[in-house]
């Protein structure tokens, strides 16, 4: 994903609560990213400064009550440009619903809601089964795999695709376009992405507009709130968004959540033999593994814990610290299958909150049952180190397996 | 189908035909009720979709589960013994009627 600039620190920020801890991007933070972030709540206030040189300067909060504050709170913490995603200003375009706020926003989020329910997403779960088990078939007589390419980047593209009524033969194209946006370094190759993604869709859009079928795509194009339809760039904004949303944070989800298993294999076992608990044990990974931040920007002055701050400032909430809070969750770093349920900040909260939430917990839950049901026992490739991206969706870049 | 009476925290009541298979909170998302938010969607991930079922109907409804008993600790105003999840609540012909009463608040 593309950076901000980096700002000035404003003045009115105390300079006791500025804080260059390398947030996403450096050495430390990418050694062990999610230790690095559970340790905060040792060393740093529940409210700080972050200047970061790469990723741009924002208050941020580490509790789990202030990033619910703030994601429940959108007429003091507006999503309004707070993704610095570059766009062409001639030829704009929305990512809908995150960058509406309410009221407006609900009208866009309706469109799916059906289709993203818990009920309307268990529709997708024989597909997801037949597709993990194609998957799995590939590498499974080979011994060992890479597990983010082989399993982790092809599963959520593929699911994507059935989803938004795309054909699979698109897959590695898909792929190949989520790398490039997402994760190169140069912008070459990002708006090359860009313009790629931008003009298939813009071919798929007219083609379902004519002749429609009954998945996401042609139900947008066909939806018609206010007794209107939505225009070719909101369209566009909507379908790009769910891509952008929707591939890399499960892709890093899986990747995290793979190599924890691989390093422990008592817990592999455990969740092998508690099948009936597997809802619990897909949240309980889900808030120890938590891969994203929630960019907001002031609309006003507000005071939070006695920190004051200004309209137009920068707020970002680390997710993945929150869901560490000892206050909400007491030993935070112990991953514990029983805990009692409770609200967790993987998808954000808020009207915002992750709209393909319940997918994604699909998702997971079928990923681990089918591949711990065929490949039990796996571990680390030896003498592989494991490097994790740089940047605001945190996981490995590569996880070599062996079995 | 069935008819479900919201009644708000001011009192205003609203009956809403609810299809059979959706869920109280559904309807009332459907419907423009702002006394339920529902922001996770359903998935028992959020407690903001909090009511509490009127006492002539509190026995008639199956029991919550376990993780709804516990989500509902973390719903902000207070539990009642006639608290629910209204995601949870789903909707057949034997509920018509049913009226559930939306807290103060959801966060």
């Amino acid at each position: 994903m593309a950076t901000a600039p980096a700002a000035e620190v404003p003045a009115h920020v105390p300079p006791e609560l500025v804080y260059e801890i390398g947030l996403t991007t450096g050495p430390e933070f990418l050694a062990a990213p999610h230790a690095f972030m559970a340790k905060l709540h040792e060393t740093h206030p529940p409210i700080f400064y972050s200047v970061n040189p790469i990723a741009g300067n924002s208050w941020v909060t580490i509790k789990h009550a202030d990033a619910f504050f703030t994601l429940r709170h959108p007429e003091y913490f507006t999503t309004a440009g707070a993704t610095p995603f570059p766009r062409d200003p001639n030829n704009y375009f929305f990512f809908i619903p995150l960058e509406i706020d309410p009221p407006h926003h609900r009208k866009y989020r309706a469109i799916l809601d059906p289709t993203f329910s818990p009920q309307g997403v268990l529709k997708l779960e024989g597909y997801m089964r037949g597709l993990a088990n194609d998957l799995i078939d590939d590498f499974i007589d080979k011994g060992e795999t890479d597990f983010t390419t082989a399993f982790g980047r092809p599963l959520p593209v593929s699911i994507f695709l059935d989803l938004m009524g795309l054909p699979q033969d698109m897959r590695d194209t898909f792929v190949g376009w989520a790398v490039n946006l997402l994760h190169s370094q140069d912008r070459t190759s990002a708006g090359l992405a860009m313009r790629g993604i931008e003009a298939y869709l813009a071919q798929v859009i007219a083609e379902k507009t004519m002749t429609p079928d009954d998945r996401v795509i042609s139900t947008i194009i066909q939806a018609r709130p206010d007794g209107e339809p939505l225009t070719e760039r909101e369209i566009f904004g909507f379908t790009f968004f769910l891509f952008i949303a929707g591939l890399d944070t499960v892709f890093a989800t899986l990747n995290n959540m793979w190599l924890w298993l691989a390093n422990n294999p008592d817990r592999r076992q455990e969740i092998i033999d508690n099948p009936d608990n597997i809802d619990a044990q897909v949240e309980e990974l889900l808030r120890v593994f938590s891969v994203t931040f929630s960019g907001r920007t002031l609309t006003q002055d507000i005071e939070m814990r006695g920190v004051q701050m200004k309209a137009g400032d920068k707020f970002s909430s680390i997710l993945p610290a929150c869901n560490y809070d000892p206050e909400v969750f007491p030993n935070p770093t112990t991953v514990d299958f029983s805990r009692p349920r409770k609200p967790i900040l993987a998808f954000a909260g808020g009207v915002h909150s992750c709209i393909g939430a319940h997918l994604a917990r699909l998702e997971i839950k079928v990923a681990l049952q089918e591949w711990l049901r065929r490949i039990p026992d796996f571990s680390v490739a030896p003498g592989a180190k494991t490097e994790y991206w740089p940047g605001g969706v945190v996981g490995p870049k590569a996880l070599p397996l062996i079995w | 189908m069935a008819s479900i009476t919201y009644v708000e925290f001011n009192g205003a009541q609203h009956v809403i035909n609810v299809a059979d298979g959706d869920n109280v909170m559904r309807g009332a998302l459907d419907n423009g009720i702002e006394g339920i938010i529902g922001e996770c969607g359903g998935g028992l991930a959020c407690a903001t979709c909090h009511c509490y079922v009127d006492d002539a109907w509190a026995d008639r409804l199956p029991a919550p589960g376990q993780t709804e008993l516990d989500m509902l600790e973390c719903a902000s105003a207070e539990r009642k013994a006639t608290s629910r999840l209204s995601c949870q609540i789903v909707i057949d012909p034997a509920l018509d009627g049913l009226v559930v009463h939306l807290p103060e608040t959801q966060y």
